[in-house]
């Protein structure tokens, strides 16, 4: 791989220009999901080859932003709408961090089943559906009721309020991580259990396992605030989770001391199917990050060039 | 005279359970008739806002404290500096090699050492602490690592074990040091000393990643922090040990303080302080998967991605990788802590120095073959081995066909233990269970204990955490009794039974070191997410030290008193329950107490598969980054360890007491 | 006896126990019921005693009778509660920190019982230690710790541990310590105590053997009255933290002042105390089988003296003062004396 990087930036007029920029290394944090860490490395890659010193730093997904206010750390290449709007919000209002504009990936959360249940509950993925068919995915614990795995209480989701609104004979339990979301998950698709749960994409899961999610009414602000709005008329809540872009967040000193580095990653955009197919390269057929990541800049050279070339 | 006294300690608990009993099932009913919503919910204007306290506390020591010329942060990034300094050449020797120039422009200067140098390394350190023998294990607890393919991670470990032993373990030696001078300061130091031992580790990361910034120091930091009490108690306890004559030696030959700590003290206590070395190695390695949440990477960090991407096998794989490196480091320091001083060898430098020697012969050729032939610089990978589908298969295979027994048993478990438990602690009205605990206290240890057992259950209910305190309780209360009753037999066979013993003890071991997260991931498959399987995980990570108390004190009675049990006609059986158990309770009092600490401090991990306790509290500020919160947390566990810690002491004191042991 | 006194104790107290310190002053002689009432102890009670230059001094007392408390308070390893302590004259007890260091660095040397020997250093390095505490460079403390190491019989074994050593070799090189920085006084405190009967002979014997070569003057605490009397010039017994008689062996043995000394005496084999100027009869004759010593003990002379018909004849100093025959040596060896 770093015969290749070497080439490629044998072939690249622009470096010299950038390089001119700050040489301290600029701070790109990783999490602990594949990813994340495919994102990260791929734009590590693409400032290196720009000429930029990177350095790749652990940080605890919420608790970067901390770092990232006192600049300890610059880049975070995954903010998603759907679990760190409150986190960027109170962030970007101090002014010391800065959104540098979505990842062009899109974030999908919602209840999601195993397409062998369909057979349980023909109704699915409407739904309606389940209300007549709770009973299926209920366990021991929670019978009659069906169980409803959540994610963590930290990734808030409103479940609770759903259940109520909708009518929905489920009780909500919520995993401590979402390691534990999935593992509740493996087990029970290799028993072919019964199972309904928080997912969300892009991520590995939905690839590797035959599934669904749940068709809700679409998700309104109106829904979420105002309790007249939707199929319920006395409850808020009375629809599916918001969908949302991936955010990429900075510190707000990169463009002052990196400004190359600043529009090389605002021009950074990624499909959800790349990204997919490359989560699933590394999660389920078990190559390297690194390999993958060079890999998809030997296919794209055109594409990424382009986004340090302006 | 004793019949009155037992008679009226069974009056006193029957009455003290009869109360709490009544109290908790009406405690609703109570509150209706009453009209006092009080009763069973703390209310909040009630509370006291601590956590704010501590926040704001924190943001102003981050962004305003100062001294004349600095601010307070900008002294912990100077230490951050400092250790990172280190801990960088460090890993440019073990893991990234030394470069220089940035970017694209690195060049290298030399490549990090070979894994072959690494192993050669340890295994002279193995020779030089003991023998061959410990050589080989070491060497082969090493070639492990690189057969197993974690070398590079392994390196990354140990080169933040190699940073953060040394500080905790001079830094803990010197305060150990100054408590044994000062008595004021010892008196200062212990409850802190409680405290750093109690308070989970999530609950402080905040602050510090704050303090010292995000990446690895922070994680050396927040272990070193960890890791570092028992060196300071086992140096108290070292230097106070030293014999009197010894110190008095010292004084006939006319030692000035510092010649006295330095040259009588400190040498005398070596053995003794060696273990807190151990201790403190071992406590590093417990903090290698928390640490690399925050940063320190190395097999901490394989741990958690394979296990978030669900390769338990991977997980197993990197888990047993800390094991190894436990052993080997273990077993190392144990040999240099029985270690003697030694005579020097005779002959010319070489000769003396036989395996400096043979070292640096090893790093040079290595660096030179290294550049031509790669497999000598780098294991390669061709010959790595991976057990990891065998793991997958296996646990598919039990998750496949074995899911409903365990469904079964832990539906009839869940049932008629969990949730009753579980009723009982949810219902106690907080005024009564601060009374009750206090009373408990007061009754086996006297009024200060209870009433320091008072006011921390205040604290408690005070900062709006009593409903989370009662369900770690009962978590906590219910694992215990389980992992006692599995352990203490288990104990007693190991005890009885040579060859068992060493089997059972080994698995324990291995159970300790084991990061729990290898197998908190197959629990929730095969129990589902919710408090039946926090409760699991508890039992195998606490049940250690029953095991071992337990076979300790049965190996510790006194032969004499054995032998007069067989002359008086004792079967096996009366020998075990007439005088081995009855003197063997101190040691079982300990093991209980060392249970319930190692299940508060496992409370905190099972957060992570959900449970509603003070553990979710404290994950839940981790992941929000709410510095106040997570202290404030974090200091209702180690209150409910401290309250529970006097507690079993006290008792065990009386038991030590009553058989004048 | 004109020799000058070295160490001198008058009227020394220790008390342990809660207000230990102000109790003296309002009954400056308090009884054992005294004490008892006010819940002290007293480990040593107003002890009067003398050290003379070049004396072996043996305080005797069986264990919880103040004898390791009292030489701790000569040393000051143990701060008296009252009294007066002079070491050479000077006021030992206002000693400052500083004085007291130079004064045990250069002439107090101390053995203990359970040897306290540094364990992390050599045979020769522990006999260095005291003049590596003073900062003697490394060539002229080895070479006085060779001198001392090779007196007390240890050459060939400089380089050894303490671990590897036997109970008595251990002693030796705590013996060779102690002596390493030249002392003038030399306390032991039941330095043969920890030893099997057999090697603490042998260790006495070699005391004594040493104390022949260097003359020290030395404070010598036993619960054994046996090893007392074997080596003492004069011994002090203690009870309950009170100095019961100081005397010579013999004079212990003849004249016992109270009681508990008599008892302590009465199974002592007297030949080996009673010295020929005590049973010797005036010069009667001029036909003697040969000479003895005025101060040598029965026990050394019985041999020849029983053997032969005619007396023997007692000198001092070279001149005759008296005769010893086979039947005052026989009234002693059984006893009827």
């Amino acid at each position: 791989m770093k015969r290749v990087s070497l080439a490629l930036s044998a072939m690249l007029a622009v470096a010299p220009a950038l390089a001119a920029e700050s040489s301290d290394p600029i701070k790109l944090t990783l999490h602990d999901w594949s990813g994340q860490l495919i994102t990260t490395k791929l734009m590590g890659e693409i400032l290196k080859e720009a000429g930029y010193n990177v350095e790749y730093v652990q940080a605890d997904y919420i608790a970067q932003f901390a770092g990232l206010k006192t600049g300890d750390l610059h880049v975070a290449m995954e903010i998603w709408e759907t679990t760190g709007r409150e986190a960027m919000d109170e962030a970007f209002a101090t002014g010391d961090v800065v959104n540098l504009g979505e990842t062009g990936l899109q974030a999908i959360e919602e209840w999601w089943y195993p397409a062998y249940m369909k057979e349980r509950c023909p109704g699915l993925p409407n739904w309606e559906a389940l209300k007549d068919c709770a009973e299926e995915f209920a366990t021991p614990e929670t019978a009659p009721f069906g169980r409803y795995l959540g994610g963590p209480v930290t990734w808030g989701g409103f479940d609770e309020e759903r259940v109520e609104a909708l009518g929905l004979d489920f009780e909500v339990v919520h995993a401590g991580t979402d390691a534990a979301l999935f593992a509740e998950l493996e087990a029970a698709y290799q028993r072919q259990d019964p199972i309904m749960l928080w997912v969300y994409a892009p991520h590995w899961a939905p690839a590797k396992y035959d599934g669904e999610f749940v068709e809700f009414p679409p998700f309104s602000p109106e829904c979420y605030a105002d309790p007249s709005v939707g199929v319920n008329p006395d409850a808020a809540y009375d629809c599916g989770k918001p969908r949302g872009p991936i955010w990429k967040v900075s510190w707000a000193g990169v463009g002052d001391k990196w400004p190359g580095a600043k529009k090389a990653i605002e021009n950074f955009n990624l499909s959800n199917a790349d990204y997919g197919a490359m989560v699933t390269e590394v999660d389920l057929n078990g190559k390297s990050v690194e390999d993958t990541v060079a890999a998809w800049m030997a296919d794209n050279k055109d594409t990424w060039s382009g986004w340090i070339a302006k | 005279m004793i019949a009155r006294a037992a008679k009226s300690g069974w009056l006193f608990w029957g009455a003290l359970f009869a109360a709490t009993w009544l109290l908790s099932t009406y405690s609703f009913q109570l509150y209706k008739a009453l009209d006092a919503r009080w009763i069973v919910r703390y209310p909040k204007g009630w509370e006291f806002p601590l956590e704010d306290h501590i926040s704001a506390f924190l943001d102003w020591l981050v962004e305003s404290a100062g001294f004349y010329f600095f601010s307070f942060r900008d002294l912990t990034r100077a230490i951050s500096a400092l250790i990172e300094a280190p801990y960088q050449i460090l890993r440019n020797l073990l893991v990234e090699g030394f470069t220089s120039g940035v970017g694209d422009a690195a060049v290298q200067v030399a490549p990090a050492l070979s894994w072959i140098a690494v192993i050669v390394t340890i295994m002279a350190i193995g020779h030089y602490a003991r023998d061959w023998f410990l050589s080989v294990l070491v060497g082969a607890c090493f070639l492990y690592l690189a057969v197993f393919g974690q070398w590079e991670s392994a390196m990354v470990t140990l080169a933040s074990v190699l940073i953060s032993v040394p500080i905790g373990v001079v830094g803990g030696l010197f305060l150990g040091i100054l408590a044994y001078r000062v008595s004021w300061f010892e008196r200062m130091l212990r409850p802190v000393l409680d405290l750093m031992q109690t308070v989970p580790v999530f609950a402080y990361l905040v602050p510090i990643l704050i303090l010292f910034g995000f990446g690895p120091v922070a994680a050396l930091v927040a272990t070193v922090i960890y890791a570092m009490p028992p060196m300071v108690r086992v140096t108290i306890i070292a230097l106070n040990s030293v014999p009197t004559e010894v110190i008095e030696a010292g004084r006939m030959a006319g030692c000035r303080n510092r010649q006295m700590m330095w040259k009588v003290l400190v040498p005398s206590a070596v053995p003794t302080l060696m273990v807190g070395v151990n201790q403190v190695i071992m406590l590093t390695l417990n903090m290698v998967i928390i640490a690399s949440m925050i940063g320190a990477g190395g097999l901490g960090f394989d741990v958690l991605s394979s296990l978030r991407r669900l390769d338990i096998g991977g997980g197993i794989e990197a888990g047993l990788g800390i094991v190894v490196m436990a052993i080997a480091l273990d077993r190392a320091s144990q040999a240099f802590s029985e270690r003697s001083a030694r005579h020097p060898l005779e002959g010319n430098i070489l000769q003396r120095h036989p395996w400096t020697g043979t070292v640096f012969l090893v790093i040079a050729s290595t660096l030179v073959l290294g550049r031509f032939v790669p497999a000598v610089q780098t294991y390669p990978d061709a010959l790595t081995i991976t057990t990891g589908p065998f793991w997958s298969n296996t646990m598919e295979w039990i998750n496949v066909n074995f899911f409903d027994t365990f469904e079964a048993i832990k539906t009839v478990i869940l049932q008629w233990l969990l949730l009753p438990v579980k009723k009982f602690f949810a219902g106690i009205p907080w005024a009564w269970g601060i009374i009750a605990t206090a009373l408990i206290a007061w009754r086996v240890g006297g009024w200060q204990i209870g009433v320091l057992a008072a006011l921390l259950m205040t604290f408690i209910a005070a900062s709006g955490l009593w409903p989370k305190a009662m369900v770690t309780i009962y978590l906590c209360g219910v694992s215990v009794l389980i992992a006692t009753l599995i352990g203490i037999p288990l104990g007693i066979w190991a005890a009885e039974s040579p060859r068992a013993g060493r089997i059972i003890l080994g698995v324990m071991d291995t159970l300790q070191t084991l990061p729990s997260f290898v197998y908190l991931i197959p629990v929730v498959m095969l129990f589902r997410v919710g408090d039946f399987s926090a409760m699991i995980a508890v039992i195998l990570y606490a049940l250690a030290p029953a095991v071992r108390y337990a076979a300790h004190g049965l190996k510790e009675v006194p032969p004499p008193l054995i032998e007069a049990g067989l002359m008086s006609g004792c079967t096996k059986r009366q020998l075990l329950w007439r005088i081995k158990l009855p003197l063997a309770t101190p040691h079982l009092f300990l093991g209980l107490n060392q249970t319930i600490m190692l299940a508060l401090s496992m409370l905190v991990i099972t957060a992570l598969v959900g449970t509603r306790d003070l553990g979710q509290e404290v994950y839940i500020a981790l992941t929000k980054a709410n510095a106040g919160q997570g202290i404030v947390a974090g200091l209702s566990v180690a209150f409910i360890a401290i309250i529970t810690d006097r507690i079993i002491n006290a008792l065990a004191a009386g038991q030590r007491e009553r058989l004048g042991v | 006896m004109t020799t000058p006194v070295i160490l001198d104790c008058r009227n020394v107290w220790k008390l342990y126990g809660a207000q230990a310190d102000t109790f003296l002053n309002t009954n400056s002689s308090p009884s054992s019921a005294d004490l008892e009432a006010a819940n002290l102890i007293g480990a040593v009670r107003a002890v009067n005693v003398q050290i003379r230059k070049g004396e072996i001094f043996v305080i005797m007392g069986l264990s919880g009778s103040g004898k390791s408390t009292l030489v701790r308070c000569m040393s000051r390893l143990v701060e008296s509660t009252a009294g007066e302590i002079r070491f050479e004259g000077k006021d030992l007890l206002s000693a400052s920190e500083e004085e007291l260091i130079q004064i045990r660095r250069k002439k107090m040397g101390m053995v203990f019982q359970q040897f306290a020997l540094l364990p992390h250093l050599t045979v020769l390095e522990n006999a260095a230690f005291p003049l590596d505490i003073q900062g003697v460079d490394k060539k002229t403390r080895e070479a006085r710790a060779q001198e001392v190491v090779e007196l007390v019989g240890l050459k060939g074994r400089e380089g050894y541990f303490p671990r590897e050593l036997s109970g008595g070799q251990q002693q030796r090189v705590g013996i060779a310590r102690s002596l390493a920085a030249e002392p003038d006084i030399w306390f032991l405190d039941e330095p043969f105590s920890a030893l099997d009967p057999l090697i603490r002979r042998e260790m006495q014997d070699e005391f004594l053997r040493l104390q022949n070569i260097l003359h020290k003057t030395i404070v010598f605490i036993t619960h054994d009255f046996d090893e007392a009397i074997r080596l003492a010039d004069r011994i002090a017994v203690m009870k309950d933290g009170i100095i019961e008689q100081v005397a010579t062996p013999e004079d212990l043995v003849l004249q016992p002042a109270t009681d508990y000394v008599a008892e302590f005496t009465r199974h002592v084999s007297r030949a080996k105390v009673i010295r020929a100027a005590s049973v010797m009869e005036p010069i009667d004759g001029d036909s003697f089988a040969g000479d003895v010593s005025h101060d040598a003990v029965i026990e050394a002379i019985a041999d020849p003296v029983e053997a032969s018909d005619l007396p023997h004849k007692v000198l001092e100093d070279g001149k005759p003062v008296g005769q010893i025959s086979r039947k005052a040596v026989i009234d002693v060896l059984v006893g009827r004396r």
